[in-house]
């Protein structure tokens, strides 16, 4: 059997892909000990500074880990749980693919200390992928992509500790991010529709949301650079940002529904990158979602990256996915520039869980 | 009073009579969030895009308009 691209809508349109046979089983989130509340930041902010972000952001509490603690520590959690609700065997396991943008060490890729640590079978396939805010929606790409080719079983992990890479005097970003952790069960499943998938990049964006130092262009800070900015901390320019999102969401969500032939009022929720409430408000709009159809849960999480997709399924869409079929449509959009967009039929879910340390 | 300047005006938080042409942004908390505001103030009222650095670069609210009236179309 063999796919072809779905053919474009229009003729500067993106293109599209369906990937039958793939079903999501379960999903666990993890989030860590410490939960901080707007007032942890007064201190340093002043409240007038809290206030005027939060009205913007939307984050009222978020979770960071503890010093020595990692993404993969958190997706060890979640994904030891998820494998015990869905009754897997460890050597049951085809492949492991862990998305973040905070790994253990340069190398090896994080995804191979897991392996090691969920004791997976040696056949069993084990990389990274490098993405944030789009990161979960290639994910589910790359384990579909797997399962066409062969793969039976696929666990999917994307997490974030973003908490370590902001400055923490920067009123813009250290409001806005959250840490978490989060494990993805996939399976073949000749009975499942296909998933529509819709991808895309624009690396003009790069510079707008970047930690320049830390790789191998700048390991350490540049003694040429000036000013106050530390380049090991995330930089953000969040109109620059905004103004791409506007661009890039709602052309990105028309496209994925008319290639998958749905109607707006059909899915049953847009579960979108939680990037900042205001933000979200807007898209809702553009989408012409409803309420019911438009999850948000940035006020009790903040911004988790790559977490954020998983986070919702386990929260405020968990009872709905584990009782009843449901039509998903899950985009993320952000660093790189980077997007992607899944729509997908799910059959209730094994599990649907969120795991607070 | 109409849409863009009433959102203006609670977006610096004056009242609807003080935005005029030359209302001066700077002394206004010109800040990252108030960008991201009138980004999505023009797109709601206008349908049309800003760049945000160059609506970070203007000076007054007539600079605001003549950027909106030169954008490209959401």
């Amino acid at each position: 059997m063999t796919f072809q691209p779905l053919k474009s809508p229009t003729a500067s349109g993106s293109p599209g892909y369906a990937l039958p046979a793939v079903r999501m089983r379960g999903v666990v989130s993890v989030t860590p000990e410490r939960r901080l509340t707007n007032a942890d930041f007064v201190e340093r902010f002043g409240e007038d500074v809290v206030r005027d972000v939060t009205k913007m952001v939307g984050v009222e509490t978020r979770y960071w880990v503890p010093p020595g603690q990692t993404t993969s520590d958190l997706c060890l959690i979640a994904g030891e749980r998820l494998l015990k609700q869905l009754d897997w065997a460890p050597d049951s396991v085809d492949a492991l693919i862990f998305v973040s943008q905070t790994p253990d060490q340069r190398l090896p890729a994080t995804a191979c200390v897991l392996h090691s640590r969920l004791g997976l079978a040696p056949h069993c396939q084990a990389f990274d992928v490098g993405l944030g805010c789009s990161g979960y929606v290639y994910g589910l790409w790359l384990a579909s992509t797997l399962i066409t080719a062969g793969c039976a079983r696929v666990l999917l992990m994307a997490g974030e500790t973003s908490s370590l890479l902001i400055d923490p005097d920067e009123r813009g970003t250290a409001l806005l991010f959250g840490d978490a952790g989060t494990a993805t069960a996939l399976e073949r499943d000749d009975a499942a529709p296909a998933t529509t998938f819709v991808l895309g990049t624009d690396g003009g964006g790069a510079g707008n949301l970047i930690v320049p130092a830390g790789g191998f262009r700048e390991p350490v800070q540049d003694p040429r650079r000036t000013g106050p900015f530390n380049p090991e901390h995330l930089f953000m320019d969040g109109g620059e940002v905004f103004a791409f999102t506007l661009r890039a969401v709602p052309r990105l969500v028309a496209e994925t529904l008319a290639h998958a032939g749905c109607a707006v009022d059909e899915v049953d929720a847009f579960v979108l990158h939680q990037a900042n409430r205001f933000m979200l408000t807007h898209l809702f709009k553009k989408i012409g979602a409803k309420p019911e159809q438009a999850p948000i849960n940035i006020d009790r999480f903040g911004n988790t990256s790559s977490a954020t997709l998983p986070l919702l399924l386990t929260t405020d869409l968990a009872e709905r996915l584990t009782t009843a079929p449901a039509k998903i449509a899950l985009v993320g959009f952000g660093v790189g520039y980077s997007w992607g967009a899944a729509l997908m039929q799910t059959e209730p879910l094994a599990c649907a869980e969120t795991l607070y340390l | 009073m109409d849409e863009f300047t009433s959102g203006l005006a609670e977006i610096f938080e004056v009242d609807d009579s003080e935005i005029s042409p030359d209302f001066d942004l700077e002394s206004h908390n010109w800040d990252s969030l108030a960008i991201v505001s009138v980004i999505a103030l023009v797109d709601s009222c206008f349908g049309k895009l800003l760049n945000g650095k160059a609506l970070a670069a203007c000076r007054t609210v007539s600079d605001i308009q003549a950027l909106t009236n030169q954008a490209e179309a959401a």
